[in-house]
């Protein structure tokens, strides 16, 4: 990856952390890059949790199954919850922009449900987890080639503070 | 000494004297009253339809009197005392279900003030249309630019030239010397393709046939008149009928008088031809409603002999697929297609005028629905 | 007596039969060509029928001729080309001077102001004919002078066609400013023709494919309001706003009134499973319409509310389906190559118009109730969304441009596939919904 890929994904990563300001609805802004999100070496902050142990899955057109790469990530992130139990976490699914607006909401929340499924059967309880899904409304990578598809089909799980208490 | 043919055209001339003559209509022809056949045609509806449309309405008689100018035409029906406006309040801020929100609050005005807001973004660039669509020429007319449809596909014209739906050609003086009272402009047919072409379609034969000819054939549109261009005869004059001394030498010839036979030759198929086409190249129906065009209508005209239509005869004999607005509605367009295209006259042979004295025309839509 | 009558037939027809042979038939012909061209109307500026209406004679002209042509069906014949000037609503028109210049419908008409309301008069005139056919007046406000003009082409249209116009309508849609990455979209309305544009949201959250009430005063849509896809509906005088009832957990979307204007049908997403549901617009009596594990969405009523007919993954790709009202009965209707989605019932209740995917490229295309005659009429990186006009005549849909810099706009095409063309938008637009025809 050249440089400006590695700028593009860093922005990106930057405008993830923006992006789940908006919608986290407890507030706070976890994850985001600059926020509560912390020191990426320190192995139980935010950061570390979407850098290190990767906080996205990506999928095969029109698919909602898990790959095997993607089962690899979520088993890291089943256990980095596990270790800190004070997160919850909202998960986003989305879809490139080849597909209808109404379908592309239903193929998102199907992603974000199959993520879901999966780190609750890790042990994770559910009412740490919630799902949306933005369809193709938030893309990541904006062009539209396959290499900006495969990017934006996508699950990522974005954590918050349990501050419900 | 004669050949069978000019012996049937002989014999067919002698009737058709012998009929004029009997009937003693040659000038100041007067259309023959409606065969009470036509009349029993038609149904209550359609004749209150047809009444409806040539009837004018009440406006119309006011609009005929050279009336002084009221500034109030107390007559026209009104639709609307009022027609509101649509103007959005403010929203009520109680009903706002999450006020931490704050959405923007709409605004009255219909302005926005985006610097960039006039520009349309044009249709992209990787949809082709249609210069994908096989080169025909520079000048060729992309499919789907022309807004017409006719049954052959027409280039454009010159731009000198005026459009007319008869495409006449400039009158030029005959041997005699003799040169039309009335001097006729060139005029050309519109530019138009054979079918239409959706987007869709025309994308279609871009990818699949990039190279190939597609459906249209451009040798056609690269000619200027592809399509069959009668030229309008001028008023028939019987009398300067060539054939009219043979005739007479036939008759005296014969030394009988003829038995009066009153019609003359069928059309020939390919006369028949030249009224179809000629009428088509005016029967628009592009601008008719969907119910309309499944109306098949059946239309009588009685003929003038110069080949031009009796306005007031036509009428309509009979319709079928449709009721009320749509059906008179698709008699309008067969209607208006027959009197604007035979302004100039049809090109019909004068000495079968009585097989073409009354003219019964069936629109049938059903090739244009979709085209 | 029988006998006697006998003879007067054999009488009659010796009697006829001479007389059949010397009136020779009419001659039949049968036209089955045509052409396809718009009908060309003169529009000569409306008389002001006292100084204060002078500004209003052109501009009123003018909105009449920009819906005609806009129809596709109509062509204008310029002013420049006019032989013979209309100075006096109530002269009579010189008929053959308009002919001369190809005009076969013209519009005349005089406007009139006092007290703050507009008089506007027309008449409508077969060039080819030399009759009036129609005349009306219409008032209002002076605000209301666009609104007049539309009525007076809707007016037109339906005399000259013979279906009903759709020029005093309006159109809710997703108004889009922002790169792609972050589109801001907010609420907006507009008259048909892009102009009296207001927004009714703000553009803080993601609002999606608004739907108008049967008799256009109230709007359903989607917004992220709570950081959830949530139904909304939405009074468009007042632009108040409040949530459907929904669980907790769940994402709602895709509501569409019922023709009643109490139902809502709409998708429900609950454990990663969208199915369709419907209820009251006051919330109560949620009822399940489809059971099933795939994607059912993009619901659409019939006409008269007996049917609905979506989109759903349930054969392994996004096809068509019919239903009836209470989920019973469901077939499936499309089976052509690729996939459908955003099914949406014409007005007319005859043709369903639909998105198309087939071969990495969007259509919007039209078909039978019954999934018949199938008829793609564009194509493009990104055609989406179709919306009927209240006439069922043409369908307005959203065209997105590819890459980096795409952008989305609204487009608008006859149903034969004729007259496709962009309708102006001040920034970028997606979602259409059409209003029925304003009252």
């Amino acid at each position: 990856m050249n440089i400006a890929g590695k700028l593009a994904v860093a922005a990106a990563l930057i405008a993830l952390g923006a992006c789940s300001n908006v919608t986290n609805p407890i507030g706070g802004g976890a994850g985001g890059a600059g926020g509560i999100g912390g020191d990426a070496s320190n192995p139980t902050s935010p950061a570390y949790f979407q850098q290190v142990v990767g906080d996205r899955v990506l999928f095969e057109v029109d698919q909602s199954s898990l790959t095997s790469t993607a089962q690899s990530i979520l088993q890291g992130q089943a256990d980095w919850m596990i270790a800190n139990p004070s997160y919850t976490a909202i998960i986003q699914g989305h879809a490139d922009e080849q597909g209808t607006r109404e379908y592309n909401l239903a193929l998102g929340a199907r992603r974000a449900n199959a993520v879901r499924e999966f780190l609750i059967e890790r042990g994770i309880a559910g009412n740490r987890l919630q799902v949306v899904s933005f369809g193709k409304e938030r893309p990541l990578e904006i062009c539209s080639a396959e290499s900006c598809y495969a990017q934006n089909r996508r699950a990522v799980t974005v954590l918050a503070s349990d501050l419900t208490g | 000494m004669f050949d069978t043919g000019t012996k049937i055209s002989a014999v067919a001339h002698i009737g058709l004297v012998g009929w004029v003559m009997i009937e003693g209509v040659f000038s100041g022809f007067t259309p023959p009253s409606e065969p009470i056949q036509e009349v029993s045609i038609i149904t209550m509806d359609e004749f209150e339809a047809l009444t409806a449309f040539r009837t004018p309405p009440a406006l119309s008689q006011e609009v005929a009197l050279p009336a002084p100018a009221t500034p109030n035409a107390p007559d026209l029906p009104e639709v609307t005392d009022d027609l509101p406006v649509p103007q959005i309040d403010q929203p009520d801020p109680v009903a706002k279900p999450q006020p931490e929100t704050e959405p923007e609050p709409p605004t009255p005005e219909p302005v926005p003030d985006l610097p960039d807001t006039a520009v349309l973004a044009p249709p992209a660039p990787d949809t082709p249309v249609t210069p994908d669509l096989p080169q025909i020429s520079d000048e060729t007319p992309a499919l789907q630019q022309s807004d017409r449809v006719a049954p052959t596909p027409v280039a454009p014209p010159p731009e000198d030239v005026a459009i007319d739906v008869d495409s006449q050609s400039a009158v030029t003086p005959d041997e005699t010397g003799e040169v039309e009272a009335e001097s006729q402009r060139e005029t050309a047919e519109e530019a138009a393709s054979d079918r239409i072409v959706t987007e869709a379609e025309a994308e279609e034969v871009a990818s699949a046939v990039p190279f190939r000819v597609p459906p249209l054939r451009p040798r056609d549109l690269q000619m200027p008149q592809p399509t069959p261009t009668p030229t309008p005869t001028p008023a028939a004059q019987p009398q300067t009928d060539p054939n009219a001394a043979a005739e007479d030498a036939l008759r005296q010839a014969l030394g009988t008088d003829p038995v009066p036979v009153p019609t003359g030759p069928p059309l020939t198929a390919g006369e028949k031809d030249g009224l179809r086409v000629a009428v088509s190249r005016c029967w628009n129906t592009g601008s008719l409603s969907t119910d309309a065009l499944q109306v098949t209508v059946e239309v009588g005209v009685t003929m003038n002999s110069d080949g031009t239509p009796d306005v007031n005869s036509i009428r309509q004999l009979s319709a079928t697929g449709g009721s009320g607005r749509a059906v008179e509605i698709a008699f309008q367009a067969a209607r208006r297609a027959i009197i604007r295209c035979g302004k100039h006259g049809f090109e019909l042979p004068v000495e079968k005028y009585d097989q073409w004295r009354e003219i019964e025309m069936t629109f049938n839509p059903e090739r244009m629905r979709i085209k | 007596m029988r006998l006697v009558f006998a003879c007067c037939v054999l009488a009659l027809t010796a009697l006829t039969a001479p007389l059949a042979m010397a009136q020779s038939g009419p001659l039949r012909i049968e036209i089955t060509e045509g052409v396809i061209e718009p009908l060309p109307v003169a529009v000569p500026d409306f008389i002001p029928l006292n100084a204060q209406a002078t500004q209003y004679g052109a501009r009123i002209a003018q909105v009449v001729v920009a819906d005609l042509v806009n129809s596709g069906l109509f062509r204008e014949v310029p002013q420049s080309a006019y032989i013979s000037q209309v100075t006096d609503f109530n002269t009579p028109l010189q008929y053959a001077d308009w002919r001369a210049i190809n005009a076969q419908a013209v519009i005349t008409g005089a406007v009139g102001l006092s007290g703050g309301r507009l008089t506007v008069q027309f008449r409508l005139h077969d060039a080819v004919s030399g009759q009036v056919m129609a005349g009306l007046q219409f008032r209002s406000t002076q605000e209301g002078w666009r609104r007049m003009a539309h009525k007076v082409a809707d007016a037109v249209y339906a005399q000259l066609t013979g279906e009903g116009g759709y020029f005093d309508s309006r159109v809710v849609f997703v108004s889009e400013t922002g790169p792609k990455g972050d589109r801001r979209k907010r609420l907006a309305i507009m008259d048909y023709d892009g102009e009296n544009v207001q927004y009714l949201t703000g553009s803080d959250d993601i609002v999606l494919a608004p739907r108008f009430s049967p008799n256009g005063d109230r709007v359903l849509y989607t917004s992220y309001e709570t950081g959830f896809p949530r139904v909304y509906l939405l009074d468009v005088t007042t632009a108040s706003r409040r949530p459907l009832e929904q669980a907790d957990g769940t994402m709602s979307f895709a509501p569409r009134f019922a023709p009643d204007g109490r139902t809502v049908v709409f998708s429900l997403t609950r454990a990663g499973n969208t199915d369709l549901y419907r209820m009251n617009v006051s919330g109560s009596g949620l009822e399940r319409l489809t059971s099933s594990p795939s994607i059912e969405t993009a619901p659409s009523f019939s006409p008269d509310g007996r049917q609905i007919v979506f989109e759903s993954d349930r054969s392994g790709s996004q096809q068509l389906y019919v239903m009836n009202a209470d989920g019973s009965d469901v077939r499936r209707i499309s089976f052509g190559q690729g996939r459908y989605g955003t099914p949406v019932w014409s007005p007319r209740g005859d043709l369903i118009a639909f998105t198309k995917q087939n071969r990495g490229r969007f259509h919007i295309g039209v078909m039978r109730t019954d999934g018949s005659e199938e008829r793609l009429l564009t194509a493009s990186f990104l055609d989406e969304g179709p919306t009927w006009s209240p006439n069922g005549r043409v369908i307005m849909f959203t065209r997105e441009t590819q890459g980096a810099n795409g952008r989305a706009a609204l487009y608008s095409v006859d149903i034969t596939g004729r007259n496709l063309r962009p309708v102006r938008t001040p920034d970028g637009a997606s979602d259409a919904a059409w209003s029925p025809l304003q009252k």
